[in-house]
């Protein structure tokens, strides 16, 4: 859309055809790049293309030649409100405005909260938000900004102090005081807050129209400071910090960014994990000897805390476990079961790579990377078996989830990926029409895409989620620098 | 005055959205006889592949030109393409 804005602004003529169900969103950006009235069409996500086209090739052409109407020759200027007051009233009345709902037609036809994720909140007072804001050192009407410089995933860079744009809404920036309003709404404390404003350095985005889920790790001392769980049930709900915290990033992305389901949001369905937010503490104690928390394997030592806000696209989506407690037991105990006899080690008692077990059906079920949690006798087996660091099974898994360019090319993601198979494939150098079909590739950028955090209880059980995004992209914020 | 009556002041979490200046669309075309159109092609193929192929036949006299990407971010026109591209159609937008 900033592109067609440019052009119109050049004095050229644009027509946009898009799928009919996104027109909220493109007229949303077509607002913000201030070209309300730019001219569209839909195509149909049913219809065989050249049935389709006979529908609308017309309009296309018409949208080019059809004089302006006076309505699309006004220059004006969009002046949105944005008052520090939002409501004065008894908390009673507070609560019924804050609950408040607006009606989203098709693709929706359902009524939407305007300021929360559906669930009541906790009313923003200016006493409970002055109280919140007593749990970081910055002011309160300082911008939201980047406390170091990065890069972002397409290769920018973007220099520390860089104010920080939240998403799927270009424009709109937030204040810390915004940051602890929205603190406060989730039910934190004041000592969560750091979290939370790192959390939102992130620009707490949402994807457009995948499926995507977000979710974040804390990694270091600050979990203990402030009462999280990163035992038994981490990922259930039940710890005031780990769902507070959670709760925050949708928050953020529905006030801050402006995350509306069907206007901005088009996820068909959303992602489960969005639901009330997740956020898991990663259990350090739990390491095994030699691996690095995200803390350290961000860079930071071991005193220093880090929050991982990962945003994935669900090629694979989550998955709690690919075998029983009690399968897994029975490989490392004495090497009997179904497990064993899968890793051909019938009658030998571990430590066994249980890795190997689940390994066949990655690249087959998943269009990229995992994120391993596992418990910390899973993890500690992976050390015995021979993995003294996390970044040796990373480099392990991706060496193991090549596969055959005939194998990639019956995939969704690579007509995207490689531009139609246009482009040049990393490992080879050469066009990726030029290689041959039993060529072996990698599906996953770089070993760094994969991840391990460690926590949990002592049922044997492992979770997956999407993995990162490689070494071009850091999703890890200094929840130190908030304090 | 109870507690229930009493008067809070209560916080905007909605994000600062700067203000826009919104422009006219550029003026429309009065042909595109002999003029110099851009299709730009983002993805979705079983729809662009056959409407470049209805655009050429049904408007030969459109001095067609392609740009074309699988990816949702569009090959944009250069600066000395600016100058003479009389039009552009981005299609499909997903």
């Amino acid at each position: 859309m900033p592109y067609l804005a440019e052009l119109e602004k050049a004095g050229i003529p644009t027509v946009l055809v898009d799928l009919e169900d996104q027109r909220h969103m493109v007229k949303e950006w077509a607002l913000m790049m201030g070209v309300p009235s730019i001219r569209l069409l839909h195509a149909s996500r049913t219809l065989p293309g050249p049935e389709d086209v006979g529908n609308w090739v017309e309009p296309v052409i018409e949208a080019l030649t059809r004089p302006l109407t006076e309505q699309e020759k006004e220059s004006s200027k969009w002046e949105p409100p944005h008052p520090r007051i939002l409501f004065e009233g008894t908390l009673d009345e507070a609560d019924d405005f804050y609950q408040q709902t607006q009606y989203i037609p098709s693709p929706v036809n359902a009524p939407i909260s305007i300021y929360t994720d559906g669930l009541p909140i906790r009313v923003p007072t200016e006493e409970r938000v002055r109280e919140m804001l007593t749990g970081t050192s910055h002011a309160p009407d300082e911008l939201v900004s980047l406390q170091s410089d990065r890069r972002t995933a397409a290769g920018v860079s973007l220099k520390k102090g860089t104010v920080v744009p939240f998403q799927p809404s270009i424009w709109r920036t937030a204040t810390v005081e915004k940051v602890a309003t929205i603190a406060v709404m989730a039910g934190c404390k004041p000592e969560q807050l750091p979290v939370v404003l790192a959390i939102a350095e992130s620009g707490c985005g949402t994807s457009t129209t995948n499926n995507s889920g977000q979710w974040v790790v804390v990694s270091g001392p600050i979990t203990k400071e402030i009462g999280m769980n990163s035992g038994c049930g981490f990922l259930n709900p039940g710890n005031p910090a780990n769902m507070a915290i959670g709760r925050t990033y949708q928050l953020m992305a529905i006030n801050l960014g402006g995350a509306v389901p069907g206007v901005s949001r088009m996820a068909s369905q959303g992602n489960p994990i969005n639901t009330g937010g997740t956020c898991l503490a990663e259990d350090l104690d739990g390491l095994p000897p030699g691996w690095k928390g995200l803390n350290e394997e961000s860079g930071c030592d071991k005193s220093g805390s880090i929050v991982m806000v990962m945003n994935t696209g669900a090629y694979g989506g989550t998955v709690t476990g690919r075998f029983t407690p009690g399968g897994y037991r029975a490989l490392q105990k004495s090497g009997h079961g179904g497990m064993a006899r899968r890793l051909g080690v019938k009658g030998i008692p571990g430590p066994h790579n249980w890795l190997e077990y689940i390994l066949p059906e990655l690249p087959t079920t998943r269009e990229g990377a995992i994120t391993l949690v596992m418990i910390p006798e899973m993890a500690q087996h992976l050390y015995e078996y021979g993995f003294k660091s996390k970044e040796e099974i990373y480099k392990w898994l991706w060496e193991r989830c090549f596969i055959s360019i005939k194998d990639y090319r019956l995939r969704s993601r690579p007509d995207f990926i490689t531009n139609g198979w246009m482009g040049v494939e990393k490992t080879s150098g050469k066009p990726w029409k030029d290689l041959p079909d039993d060529y072996m590739i990698p599906p996953v950028d770089d070993p760094s895409s994969y991840c391990i955090i460690v926590g949990g209880g002592e049922e044997e059980r492992y979770c997956e989620f999407d993995g990162r995004g490689g070494e071009a992209s850091n999703p890890i914020y200094n929840v130190d620098a908030w304090r | 005055m109870t507690e229930k009556e009493r008067m809070y002041k209560c916080l905007d979490p909605v994000g600062i959205q700067e203000s826009v200046n919104t422009f006219p669309l550029a003026p429309r075309l009065d042909t595109l006889d002999g003029k110099e159109i851009y299709f730009s092609i983002t993805g979705e193929p079983d729809i662009t592949i056959p409407l470049e192929k209805k655009l050429k036949s049904d408007y030969h006299n459109v001095n067609w030109k392609i740009k074309k990407t699988y990816g949702t971010n569009p090959v944009q026109l250069s600066e000395e393409e600016r100058k003479t591209a009389d039009g552009l159609i981005q299609a499909v937008c997903w």
